[in-house]
């Protein structure tokens, strides 16, 4: 080998590491360092609320956190703890409308406490309960899946479309497959956004409805009804939809489906499986985001997703020892085992809401309270 | 000469000839009659007397003195105007025009501040209480009545009637903050004396079945929270209207008046109060504002006597040392003083099933009523003054103001407020209409089952006492009645006069009820009532996209399907828009019961329909869906089985609107 030969060949190795180099913040940026110091910030101490201390039996549809209460649907009532105990459980023999709590809206303002049931609307103010039902008001059908407040107005997700009711003048509204674009009529979940109203239909996918264009705009999968998923990312992953969760900070609405979590943030979707995340189960009942985190409570247990490093932390139950399973999946691929000396009740998740940095979980038997611990040192 | 058989024949053409003369100038007479009525319009049209020239009378409905004492303010609900009486002087010394109808007043810790509410503007008028300029003009709800300042003056409390809520007002921005759902019809709010809590007597019943006594609710407030931290069951009652509370010292109870019908009974029977009696709800409020209905106790005690009532009761006060509580009885026009401390002794000295036997007793009255002072027509609010010295009873008919003397409890003058001198056919009939003087036992006025002018208390009585305990028939409002004859709700009433002459005498008040100038008078000032403004409907009168399809629904002349509708099962045949959508027949639409002995009912007016529930002949449709989703099985109210639910929904919209 000549000199020229030898110059050119270190020029060009040269060449590469410098660029190599120049590239490697890049690199360090998309795929991070795997933290594998997470167990500070875990849940690892559950409190669990069932038949063995006040809670009705069955499964826990919907929790809702109201301050220093929370408020949990069964299928055995409504429940409200306070400080830490079961304060009242509510049945149809106290006027609650229907005995399966699906959803439950606190109205921020005036402190009324909205609860769909499978027997109609019910109001919970100043202790008494005043219902509706489809044939003494206009709510479309009794069985109510999801109910969420926005100002003066309640919107309700009925077996039979959406409803809206203006609370100052007692008119309802109805929306179904006459007047927008509901392939099916059974509304599943509401979440509100500033300007937007985002609806889960049960194999209609998600519908967001525009307030002030009073325009809506459906989200399908582009895979119709072939269940395959041709192109990740294409679309919503599903069209039976579950919930939907819309999160203010990364302006994203959140869809879980029987196969699969969407997100859409405006321009991109963001599509898990099983088989490529650590998404517990494809099976899931509903999902929330805030911040930056997806939290997606499925079949399986609960997955959380932290969407800044891609990690993926699913909390479930051994059955058989009672202990709390953890399994952390890194972006890598790379996964890490925690075990904690309590769970929550079950690992089929339905529901969960927070109460500061605590969780609140709504399991097929039971409820449960995950709390938060500081981080250490 | 005539033969015998001749002369028969004869008397007898004679006798035909005579019968023949008499049909046929009996016949001319009545044709003469005839023509003589259709062409003198003021005896034709009963109905449409010539118009009067508008009297503007004051109307003194609300009363709020400022904290030294010295100015009384009246408003004044027919003169849109608030008016403020020097209580020393005893003359008026100033003038505010407010908003229309105002109903309350209220004002500022401080005493600098008044507020009004206007109802028929939905609004709140704010007025310096030193140079009464007005300083704005804060929008709530729908129908503002009763109204107070929370202790630091910033937050303001509206209870909307219509609305069923209650409006909480920022009063630094001037603006509402939230809605809080009352009761129905929420008429009067007061703040508690610790300034914790509002207290907001809903005027109706709540909504339930007709079978069943009502039962009214108390809403309270948590002023700290600013949401609803009770709603108190009030068994038996309606009507309940200005709150009074007692210092703790003597009791800490709340006084509110209230009436307690006895609907479900077949009203054979109105001495001793066989119809209904008129008292107070006893309340003692729970120790904490965050309490539960189950931490307050409620007694109910009856002002009646065993022979005589005390009809309407409207204004409650108490004087600043708890010793004594006023009671009006807008009714009879008496206001009765209570002495507190046999009040107490009385609940005290009860055991718990005493104290539920005590809603019935006509005994009470004498052991804690000390004294039964008159007062001018219509007496309305009343206040006592901060020495607890002197007492003012608004006087609503009269535009007078009673001044009682506490010290001895006697009236002691009576203040002119200046209205016009002269009555005018329909103040005679409002007068009327407030009084129950012309019952047996002075048990009720015409106001007593139709409060609030006009509106329907929301009961079924069974008046029909023939039948006893048949034909159970919902109460009406009297909204826009001028025009829907026949009345009753069979129909059998040709007039009104005839409702408010012959049938009110014999089968309500059970005396020689009014005489007919008076009913004359009566009809009108009833045919004068009417809604305003229906809240449902733009201000411009457009109907939204909702009331627009519910509109052609009601004018539809073919189903979903296309097939065309017989007459009988189009809406406007029987609610015929041209007369106030009663085509004024009666009708079977399928809702009789058992207990009825008829089947086909007078058809109501749309006219206000949204105005206060419950619906049908009988009240057991509860809202106006279930007409139809309940009660129309065999679509013989109108086809509907066709419709779905939005277009239901949008059916009543339209009818909201009405």
């Amino acid at each position: 080998m000549n000199v020229k030969t030898i110059t050119s060949v270190l020029r060009g190795a040269l060449l590469s590491v410098g660029l190599s180099l120049a590239a490697l913040p890049c690199v360090l940026a998309q795929a991070p360092v795997p933290n594998r110091d997470v167990q500070a910030t875990l849940y690892t101490k559950w409190i669990n609320y069932t038949a063995t201390n006040g809670f009705p039996e069955g499964e826990v549809y919907c929790v809702t956190v109201d301050g220093s209460r929370v408020w949990a649907g069964t299928s055995h009532g409504l429940v409200l703890l306070e400080d830490g105990r079961v304060k009242k459980v509510f049945s149809t023999d106290d006027g609650l409308a229907g005995r399966a709590v699906m959803s439950i809206a606190v109205d921020k303002q005036n402190g009324d406490v909205w609860v769909g049931t499978f027997g109609g609307l019910s109001l919970y103010s100043g202790g008494a309960f005043k219902n509706y039902t489809n044939l003494t008001s206009g709510l479309a059908n009794d069985l109510v899946y999801g109910v969420a407040m926005q100002g003066q107005f309640l919107w309700v997700a009925t077996a039979a479309g959406v409803n809206r009711l203006d609370t100052n003048t007692g008119t309802w509204s109805i929306f179904n497959e006459t007047n927008a674009p509901f392939n099916e009529p059974w509304a599943y979940g509401i979440s509100v956004a500033q300007q937007k109203v985002y609806f889960a239909v049960w194999g209609g996918g998600v519908l967001a409805y525009d307030l002030a264009k009073e325009t809506w705009k459906p989200f399908t999968d582009p895979d119709g009804e072939q269940e395959l998923v041709l192109y990740r990312n294409q679309g919503l992953i599903h069209n039976i939809v579950s919930s939907v969760s819309y999160n203010p900070d990364t302006k994203t609405f959140w869809a879980s489906t029987y196969f699969g979590l969407s997100g859409y943030d405006g321009r991109n979707w963001h599509n898990y499986l099983t088989k490529d995340s650590g998404l517990a189960s494809n099976f899931i009942n509903a999902v929330r985001s805030r911040g930056d985190n997806v939290w997606a409570s499925t079949q399986s247990g609960l997955s959380q997703l932290d969407t800044r490093t891609n990690t993926w932390t699913t909390y479930s139950r051994d059955q058989k020892t009672g202990r709390g399973e953890i399994l952390i999946t890194h972006a890598d691929g790379s996964k890490q085992r925690v075990v904690s000396e309590t769970a929550m009740a079950h690992s089929y998740i339905l529901n969960t809401d927070f109460q500061g940095d605590d969780i609140w979980v709504a399991t097929a038997q039971g409820l449960s309270h995950g709390i938060h611990a500081q981080p250490k040192e | 000469m005539i033969t015998p058989n001749e002369y028969s024949a004869s008397r007898g053409r004679r006798r035909d000839e005579a019968f023949l003369g008499v049909a046929l100038l009996s016949v001319w007479t009545a044709l003469m009659v005839f023509i003589a009525q259709q062409s003198n319009p003021a005896a034709a049209a009963e109905h449409t007397p010539a118009p009067e020239a508008a009297v503007r009378y004051l109307s003194p409905v609300a009363l709020q003195l400022s904290p030294d004492g010295q100015r009384l303010y009246v408003v004044c609900e027919d003169s849109d105007a608030v008016l403020v009486v020097d209580t020393r002087s005893q003359r008026v010394v100033g003038r505010a025009e407010v908003g229309k109808r105002p109903k309350g007043i209220a004002i500022s810790p401080d005493g600098t501040s008044l507020y009004v509410s206007d109802e028929a503007s939905d609004a709140v008028t704010e007025i310096d209480a030193q140079t009464f300029e007005i300083r704005r003009t804060i929008r709530v709800g729908w129908r503002p009545v009763g109204l107070v300042t929370d202790r630091a003056g910033t937050t303001l409390y509206v209870a909307n009637t219509l609305g069923d809520d209650v409006s909480v007002i920022d009063l630094l921005t001037g603006r509402e903050i939230k809605r809080l759902h009352a009761g129905r019809f929420p008429e009067y709010v007061a703040l508690s004396r610790d300034g914790s809590r509002v207290y907001v007597a809903n005027l109706l019943a709540r909504l339930g079945r007709p079978d069943q006594p009502p039962v009214s609710e108390l809403t309270v407030i948590d002023c700290a929270k600013q949401q609803i931290a009770a709603r108190l069951d009030v068994p038996g009652v309606l009507q309940l209207r200005h709150i009074a509370e007692l210092p703790a010292a003597a009791g800490g109870y709340l006084l509110i008046p209230f009436l307690r019908p006895k609907n479900l009974n077949p009203l054979v029977q109105i001495q001793q109060g066989g119809y209904l009696t008129h008292g107070i709800a006893v309340i003692r409020p729970s120790v904490t504002s965050a309490g539960e209905a189950r931490d307050y106790q409620i007694s109910e005690l009856l002002l009646d006597d065993i022979d005589h009532s005390y009809a309407d009761g409207f204004g409650a006060a108490a004087t600043p040392d708890g010793h004594w509580a006023l009671m009006t009885a807008s009714g009879s026009n008496i206001v009765s003083i209570v002495d507190a401390s046999r009040l107490r002794t009385l609940l005290v000295n009860s055991t718990s099933m005493r104290r539920l036997e005590l809603a019935n007793r006509l005994d009470s009255a004498n052991k804690i009523v000390a004294a039964r002072l008159p007062t001018g027509r219509n007496p309305t609010d009343v206040v006592t003054s901060a020495d607890g010295r002197f007492a003012y009873v608004a006087n609503r008919m009269d535009d007078t103001i009673t001044v009682l003397n506490m010290a001895h409890r006697q009236q002691t003058t009576m203040v002119d407020l200046g209205g016009p001198r002269q009555l005018s056919r329909i103040r005679r009939g409002q007068q009327l209409f407030f009084d129950a003087s012309h019952c047996y036992q002075g048990q009720m006025a015409c106001a007593t089952c139709h409060p609030h002018e006009g509106l329907s208390d929301g009961l079924a009585w069974s008046l029909e006492t023939p039948q006893l305990g048949r034909d159970v028939v919902e109460n009406r409002t009297l909204y826009s009645i001028e025009g829907t004859e026949p009345y009753k709700w069979n129909g059998k009433n040709p007039d009104l006069e005839t409702q408010d002459g012959p049938r009110t005498a014999m089968y309500i008040f059970r005396s020689q009820g009014f005489s007919s100038s008076e009913v004359d008078d009566l009809v009108g000032y009833i045919f004068s009532l009417h809604l305003g403004r229906n809240p449902h409907l733009a201000a411009d009168g457009q109907l939204t996209a909702a009331q627009t399809r519910g509109q052609v629904l009601f004018f539809r002349d073919k189903t979903n399907s296309g097939a065309p509708l017989s007459p009988l099962q189009q809406c406007p045949t029987c609610h015929s828009p041209l007369t106030h959508f009663t085509s004024k027949i009666q009708i079977d639409v399928g809702t009789a019961t058992k207990h009825d002995t008829i089947t086909a009912f007078d058809v109501p007016q749309l006219e206000g329909a949204v105005m206060k529930p419950p619906y049908l002949h009988n009240g057991e449709a509860l809202e106006l869906e279930e007409i139809w989703t309940r009660f129309n099985p065999e679509d013989k109210h109108g086809l509907t089985s066709d419709m779905n639910k939005a277009q239901l929904n949008d059916l009543i919209e339209y009818l909201k609107t009405l």
